[in-house]
């Protein structure tokens, strides 16, 4: 119960996004994943960076559109659609030239900044 | 909180721990099944994975019957799906045989930046067969595996081989759940739709291979839950969602984005249908020439596939009826392939679900025939004609058309995502009725009398009843979800690839600097595929398909000589050319081809005994 109320309480915070500083914490994420892809390879770095760098941005997005659905949902929904934002900004990158580490990186900002501003905006839409 | 109520709370508890330990087992077995040499998953599977697997699912079962919260039991699930989703991914080396593997070649390419402006790698006949594979197949999961190995910087074979498993196990019971849920407002039942959807073996195998149309069905089933719900609602973020999830499907691959299309303008006409405020003739009439046109839909769209396919020639025929004899036709109307040789297990395993989930469906639509006014009528009937639907197309594609570009049964995976939700209607309703005979006959009796004055007649119903409910329902469940995973996985394929293919290719791969070229059969070109893709102008491996690669090949097999390596390294500009043989695929004629070679002074590359204990050889020449 403490868990799941500790959970609801970041969801919040995350939503919440205080002076962008979720956003800027997943900026300094691709920093870290940037850097770990180009000097050490280590997939625990990787790992431990992606799994933070989804949930933030997938509360964002699950925040925007599914704010009715019980938490579980709300994350489940917000993950799924960051996949296919990855997925469709990766695939124009692909079309257009190739995904390469530096094209990657500029993919995970574009994303980030998307869903960061989709979810100011619903914030902004429901405190008017 | 009462002491009996801590008591169960408590044994729910401890389920769930075994339940948990169960399942870390089963992936624990699975490990260890793990194999370099091997035909199908059954052949290394360890014995007690299946046991486990079964006990594990009737615990589970017996779990999702309990008033467990919901955020509870969906973990359980999912974990449960990525488990059963998974057998290819950790047992091959190199996961299935299929197409995933040539998936992984072309992919591996975008990984390794070899080609620009995404697959394929080749130059496209037309600019529209471009455009075709440009924006309607591998590109999309490409990209998203790409992604995901430079996210987690993990190896991309590992990537690629889990990605559909892990995304189909987390995401497709959710989906069940929530269409489920959608028109029965029961979370018992959407619950145990989630788990059913494991009990249908198609969309087990399509779930545990890394293809595109595996991606698409993920999101078809997410479009159709946003279907449902914008039957009922004029909410902008569902219609938003519902168009955003068609057009994934329609992105990751062109069959499920044409189902999901014909099923969205299906939809639309329900909801223009409802709106109406009569049910007049042209409302009616108009409902069903949308359901025709939604039909003519997938197979128009293949016969107009040559348009953007210049290889495409699928057409309209009656050859079937005349060619084949009466039984045949009729086996083929009714099961489709599994009329060829299948035995009867398989069979009924495949047809079960979907026959339990039409007659549901039909015994609801007449219990609502007069009650126009049923709060879900609509969302039952849409999913009648939707269910409909892939049932006539699949008859149309299956006996009324030749040279598609699919397997027909690719369609059985829509079909099994409509169905699963009413399968767990009709068992619910059986386990329901069980309770309420229980609740009505036995527990007063047991409640006003004490044990001991019952007499043992009554005892023994209460005890059968409970034990019908609490243990052999799970248990039949159970056994029918882990008897599905036998014909999900197949029994019969080739030698998938070996370990000392694998180590062969690595090898070139690692001590090569130079531009190179591998001869090789198509079994050597799906493990080149796996290390450095196909086509890839640095490490050339011809085309799955490849007339030149071929005839290289046969050449080579019959005169192993340094004139087709030359001619080989003049066509694919490069300057060093291996030729591979392997004993298991080669045969008899093995032996002879390795001692033409050596004849022809062809030199070994790598070690002098070959490897995998001399199965393997690798000559080279150099220009």
């Amino acid at each position: 119960m403490k868990g799941i109320s500790h959970f609801l309480r970041l969801q919040e915070l995350i939503v919440r996004d205080h002076n962008f500083i979720f956003t800027i914490f997943s900026f300094l994420l691709i920093l870290i994943i940037y850097l770990n892809l180009s000097f050490a390879s280590s997939p625990i770095i990787g790992t431990a960076a992606t799994l933070v760098f989804f949930m933030i941005n997938g509360i964002f997005l699950g925040h925007a559109f599914f704010e009715k659905e019980t938490p579980l949902f709300r994350l489940m929904f917000g993950t799924l659609l960051l996949i296919m934002l990855l997925g469709f900004v990766g695939w124009l990158a692909v079309i257009i030239y190739n995904l390469d580490i530096i094209r990657f990186t500029l993919v995970l900002f574009i994303v980030t900044t998307i869903s960061s501003l989709i979810n100011r905006k619903v914030k902004n839409k429901n405190v008017t | 909180m009462s002491h009996s109520k801590q008591g169960l709370t408590n044994i729910l508890r401890v389920s769930e721990i075994l339940y948990l330990f169960l399942i870390a087992l089963s992936f624990f077995l699975l490990f260890l099944s793990r194999a370099g040499e091997a035909h199908t998953v059954w052949e290394v599977l360890h014995p007690v994975f299946i046991p486990t697997v079964f006990v594990a699912t009737s615990l589970l079962l017996a779990i999702l019957l309990t008033s467990e919260k919901v955020a509870h039991k969906l973990p359980f699930i999912i974990v449960h799906s990525i488990l059963i989703h998974s057998l290819f991914s950790i047992v091959f080396q190199a996961g299935d045989l299929s197409g995933q593997q040539i998936t992984l070649g072309r992919t591996r390419l975008v990984y390794d930046n070899a080609i620009l402006h995404g697959l394929p790698p080749w130059t496209a006949e037309t600019i529209q067969s471009q455009i075709l594979v440009q924006f309607g197949e591998t590109n999309f999961q490409a990209a998203l595996s790409v992604v995901f190995a430079r996210m987690f910087s993990i190896d991309f074979l590992w990537i690629h081989l889990f990605l559909v498993p892990v995304l189909w196990g987390a995401f497709t019971p959710i989906a069940a759940y929530l269409t489920t849920y959608t028109f029965t407002q029961n979370k018992k039942v959407a619950v145990l739709a989630s788990l059913l959807l494991s009990a249908f073996p198609y969309a087990t195998y399509f779930g545990a291979i890394s293809i595109p149309n595996s991606l698409g069905f993920i999101f078809f089933f997410y479009s159709l839950y946003f279907m449902l719900k914008n039957l009922d609602s004029n909410d902008s973020i569902t219609t938003f969602l519902m168009l955003a999830f068609s057009f994934f499907s329609l992105l990751s691959h062109n069959l499920t984005g044409i189902m999901s299309l014909s099923l969205l303008l299906l939809a639309l006409a329900f909801k223009s249908y409802r709106d109406e405020k009569s049910s007049s003739i042209t409302a009616k009439t108009s409902l069903v020439t949308s359901f025709i046109f939604c039909v003519s839909l997938l197979p128009l769209s293949l016969i107009f596939l040559r348009f953007f396919r210049p290889e495409g020639y699928a057409f309209f025929t009656l050859d079937k009826f005349y060619d084949l004899p009466f039984e045949e036709i009729v086996g083929l109307f009714l099961i489709g392939d599994l009329t060829y040789g299948f035995d009867l297990e398989t069979i009924l395993l495949n047809i079960v679900g979907p026959v339990l989930a039409l007659l549901c469906m039909m015994f609801l639509i007449y219990n609502l025939r007069r009650n126009h006014t049923a709060k879900f009528r609509i969302h039952i009937c849409f999913l009648f004609t939707a269910f409909i639907m892939i049932l006539v197309d699949y008859r149309i594609l299956k006996i009324f058309m030749y040279g598609l570009p699919l397997n027909e049964e690719r369609l059985w995976v829509f079909r099994d995502f409509i169905a699963v939700p009413f399968v767990a209607l009709t068992i619910y309703a059986v386990v329901s009725s069980l309770k309420t005979f229980l609740k009505e006959t036995s527990l007063p009796t047991v409640a006003i009398a004490p044990l001991k004055a019952l007499s043992k007649r009554s005892i023994l119903r209460v005890l059968s009843l409970l034990f019908t409910l609490n243990v052999l329902i799970p248990v039949i469940l159970g056994g029918w979800i882990t008897f599905s995973l036998s014909a999900a996985y197949p029994h019969w394929t080739p030698l998938q690839t070996t370990w000392y293919e694998l180590e062969a290719v690595k090898f070139i791969e690692e001590n090569t600097s130079e531009r190179y070229v591998v001869i090789g059969d198509i079994w050597t070109i799906y493990a080149g595929e796996r290390i450095v893709g196909v086509n890839n102008p640095r490490a050339y491996y011809f085309l799955e398909f490849n007339k030149t690669g071929q005839d290289l090949f046969t050449n080579m097999r019959k005169n192993p000589s340094t004139e087709w390596m030359l001619l080989a390294m003049n066509y694919t500009d490069t300057t060093v050319a291996y030729f591979i043989i392997t004993e298991p695929r080669l045969g008899e004629e093995f032996d002879s081809t390795v001692s033409n070679a050596l004849q022809n002074d062809l030199k070994i590359y790598g070690p002098s005994e070959g490897f995998g204990n001399g199965k393997l050889y690798i000559f080279y020449h150099e220009k």
